[in-house]
């Protein structure tokens, strides 16, 4: 899952601490030895339920994008995958398409108006009336909407991003 | 597609490979490469253990696990002023280091004996026992130490002026250096900038990992939006004349007022510090009374530093900003005019009227002085922790509940760090060890900054731009901080005299002499003329600065010039887009309109043909336009 092609490399000892807290998360189904590629794939109630993870409001958004069924159960490659991109070194294009992602709940590669809407109940925990979550996605999506179809679409969202510097630093998860 | 793949058969020797790497962390760097060397392996496994080799020391990263928790629990905002302190910390490690090696160590083998008796009381004044020791300036000698008689021999003036001097172009580089690098990565452009958009989609911080953090954080965005959505829904009000009239005569008053208050506060340290001199340079006995007299001028300075900022904030409300970010600014730049002019103040007393005085050793005074400052201002540091956070807190939860519990002041406390981050640096060439101290006293305020946070404080309600405030803050450290202390130390050494009696350049007339006599006697060493060659016409001659200023002028405004075309483009590529996908759907909705046009324009001739029965049968169907009907 996900084809964007990155260009930076990580280091080895970041890969090797993300295999030992994968392992924590289930030893008996995880070998130590993946020489012969095993189909091992945890389950989406453990990655939830990870210290890092499980209190976030997007968890299961964030497992459904980068695993490969897109129920969110994830191997060893998707598991690799989430945290090189959502840690530090991972360059700001690459963490502006998967958050693109993240937030399309349809997945129809464009942000739609009741994917907003989803987004701001996951942000506000439902506090929000009905209008005002209505009033606030017009909002958004007058002002980041540049082709004016009434969407946003990767190019939109990225425009955003340029605008909003703290990015890089809230879109990361220390492990 | 992210990385390599190797990474199976990496797992799978992993094991080995640690015991592999913990052998060779232990050898030295020559032995280390030998063995990688010997190993029969390929040279891409060789690369890989030689790159995790340097991510294990990195892994050595002081307080890593501490900044992920406080990052878990209070947001990005907060953790960006442990970063910075962290950062900090590290200038004072390097100068320690340096200046130990430097400057210390060789001092050593030529020290005088110390006389002086050691009573507790030097460890808060910094003068008595400690006067004689490596703590100050004028402890150091002026000769050239050696072990031998012939043997290789240690200049301590030129070591002296080289460490410091080397030690700030580094601090200089690095400075800049980072403050380019988080300028290119936060960089907004200011015109586009409005915010609603991005708070909702790019806001949330993924560093929260704590469930009460994330409940509250929750709870307020939906307050920001709740607000946003409010003042949309109002008109925007337009003030009369006679409001906006009263709104600026208001501002005024308080700009007045905060920087009377600023002028007054210096005046104070000034004339007490002219008093604290005369103190010094009448009596010099050593009971409890003139030492305690000697506190009066850092407590006084801390207690402005600490006791002022509340007053600016007062006034802020005082004012009514319609943009609450405003009111920020406005207050972090009061506190910054209060304490640049106090620094300020302290070292034209310092530089004017002590170097000036007719004291045995004023290098040792002004260090002595800054040792104090130093040292109050990390006592008031605890001080203002547990009052402002433990006690407020405590004020907080059970007789004024209405307060609540107190949040975290990032704006203040890296203020507060930069200020004494600016004394270190001034500290640096009349106390060569003060960085030390300043080491100790950093470490101490994480620690406890870290368990008041903990303990004391709530997550920030209001949205803190951490990467744009961290710009500013580099920014900062560098303009009136670095480049002011940079300022002092020149005016030091080269307009001041030296005392005649004590320190590495008694009896020259000015710090720079010695310099000047080191290239004289190069001249007759016939291997350096090149050192002798690049001082007297790179050095001294302005003909060269001229050019090399000219140069850059007109590089700077080359890339200004660069710079306003680049925004200019981007404005005319930003309306092309808006232009094409106008143009697009306008030409959908005729091309629509077109197509129905086409259909509505078109007959459809159905052809029949009669057979010899008499029977119709359909023989074609054929679309032709209107033309072939003139109706």
């Amino acid at each position: 899952m996900g084809n964007k092609q990155t260009i930076f490399t990580p280091d080895l000892s970041f890969y090797c601490r993300l295999f030992y807290r994968y392992r924590d998360l289930a030893p008996q189904l995880v070998p130590l030895d993946y020489t012969d590629k095993p189909d091992v794939t945890l389950p989406y109630e453990l990655i939830g339920s990870m210290p890092e993870l499980k209190d976030n409001p997007f968890r299961q958004r964030i497992a459904e994008v980068f695993s490969e069924d897109g129920e969110g159960n994830m191997t060893l490659d998707d598991f690799l995958d989430m945290f090189s991109v959502l840690s530090e070194m991972a360059p700001r294009d690459l963490k502006a398409y998967y958050a693109f992602k993240i937030y399309d709940f349809n997945n129809d590669d464009y942000i739609c108006k009741s994917d907003l809407e989803k987004t701001v109940n996951k942000l506000t925990r439902n506090e929000l009336t009905p209008e005002e979550v209505s009033l606030a996605c017009d909002k958004v999506i007058d002002e980041a909407d540049l082709d004016n179809d009434g969407k946003l679409s990767l190019e939109d969202f990225q425009h955003m991003i340029i605008r909003a510097p703290d990015f890089l630093s809230t879109f990361h998860i220390r492990i | 597609m992210y990385y390599y793949h190797p990474k199976f058969w990496i797992f799978n020797a992993f094991c080995a490979e640690a015991k592999l790497i913990g052998n060779l962390v232990s050898m030295s760097t020559r032995e280390r490469i030998k063995a990688i060397q010997k190993m029969p392996e390929t040279m891409k496994k060789k690369r890989e253990i030689r790159n995790s080799l340097s991510e294990y020391f990195h892994q050595l990263q002081l307080w890593h696990k501490t900044l992920k928790i406080i990052g878990g629990k209070f947001g990005t905002g907060v953790l960006s002023y442990f970063v910075f302190l962290k950062w900090l910390l590290t200038f004072n490690i390097f100068s320690f280091l340096i200046n130990f090696s430097f400057i210390a160590i060789p001092q050593f083998v030529a020290a005088e004996p110390n006389n002086l008796s050691f009573t507790g009381l030097e460890l808060i004044t910094g003068a008595g026992y400690f006067q004689e020791t490596i703590l100050y300036y004028g402890f150091y000698t002026n000769a050239t130490i050696s072990k031998t008689e012939n043997g290789a021999s240690y200049n301590m003036q030129l070591a002296y002026i080289f460490t410091v001097g080397i030690y700030f172009v580094i601090c200089l580089f690095s400075l800049v250096f980072s403050m380019t690098k988080s300028f290119r990565r936060n960089f907004i452009n200011p015109q586009a900038y409005s915010g609603n958009a991005s708070k909702l989609l790019c806001t949330w911080d993924f560093n929260i990992t704590n469930e009460k953090a994330v409940k509250l954080k929750q709870k307020n965005l939906s307050t920001q939006i709740k607000e946003a959505l409010f003042e949309v829904n109002q008109e925007v009000l337009n003030f009369s004349l006679k409001e906006r009239v009263v709104h600026i005569v208001i501002h005024l008053a308080s700009w007045v007022a905060s920087l009377g208050t600023a002028v007054v506060a210096c005046a104070g340290v000034y004339f007490l510090s002219i008093n604290n001199l005369e103190l010094f340079m009448k009596e010099r006995k050593n009971d409890l009374e003139s030492q305690a007299a000697m506190l009066v001028l850092p407590i006084v300075a801390s207690l402005l530093n600490a006791f002022i900022p509340f007053f600016y904030s007062w006034l802020g409300l005082l004012e009514k900003f319609q943009n609450p970010r405003h009111q920020i600014y406005v207050t972090i730049t009061r506190n910054i005019i209060l304490k640049i002019s106090i620094v300020g103040i302290l070292c034209y007393y310092w530089l004017n009227i002590v170097a000036a005085s007719e004291s045995q050793c004023w290098e040792t005074l002004v260090g002595q002085d800054i040792y104090r400052l130093v040292l109050v201002d990390f006592i008031f540091c605890l001080l203002g922790c547990f009052f402002g956070e433990f006690v407020r807190r405590i004020i907080g939860t059970t007789v004024y509940v209405s307060l609540g519990v107190p949040e975290f002041d990032i704006a203040r406390n890296v203020l507060d760090l930069i200020y004494a981050q600016t004394l270190t640096w001034i500290g640096i060439f009349f106390s060569p060890l003060l960085p030390g101290i300043q080491m100790i006293s950093f470490s101490v305020v994480f620690y406890v900054k870290k368990v008041s946070l903990m303990m004391n404080c709530q997550p920030p309600r209001k949205v803190w731009r951490a990467a744009q405030m961290t710009t500013f803050f580099i920014f900062l450290l560098f303009f009136p901080s670095l480049v002011g202390v940079l300022s002092v130390i020149a005016v030091t050494v080269w307009r001041l005299k030296p005392s005649k009696e004590c320190g590495p350049f008694r009896g020259l007339s000015s710090m720079y002499a010695a310099i000047s006599e080191w290239i004289e006697t190069l001249k007759n060493y016939p291997g350096s003329e090149w050192v002798v060659w690049i001082y007297q016409n790179l050095f001294q001659s302005e003909l060269f600065f001229f050019i090399l200023s000219t140069l850059l002028l007109i590089i700077t405004y080359l890339y200004w010039q660069i710079i306003e075309g680049r925004k200019t483009m981007v404005k005319l590529l930003r309306k092309q887009i808006i232009n094409v996908s106008l143009t697009f759907s306008f030409l959908l909705l005729k091309f629509g309109f077109f197509v129905d046009c086409l259909i509505s324009c078109c007959a459809v001739v159905i052809c029949f043909s009669y057979d010899s029965v008499g029977e119709r049968h359909l023989t074609e169907i054929k679309m032709t336009s209107l033309r072939d009907f003139p109706i």
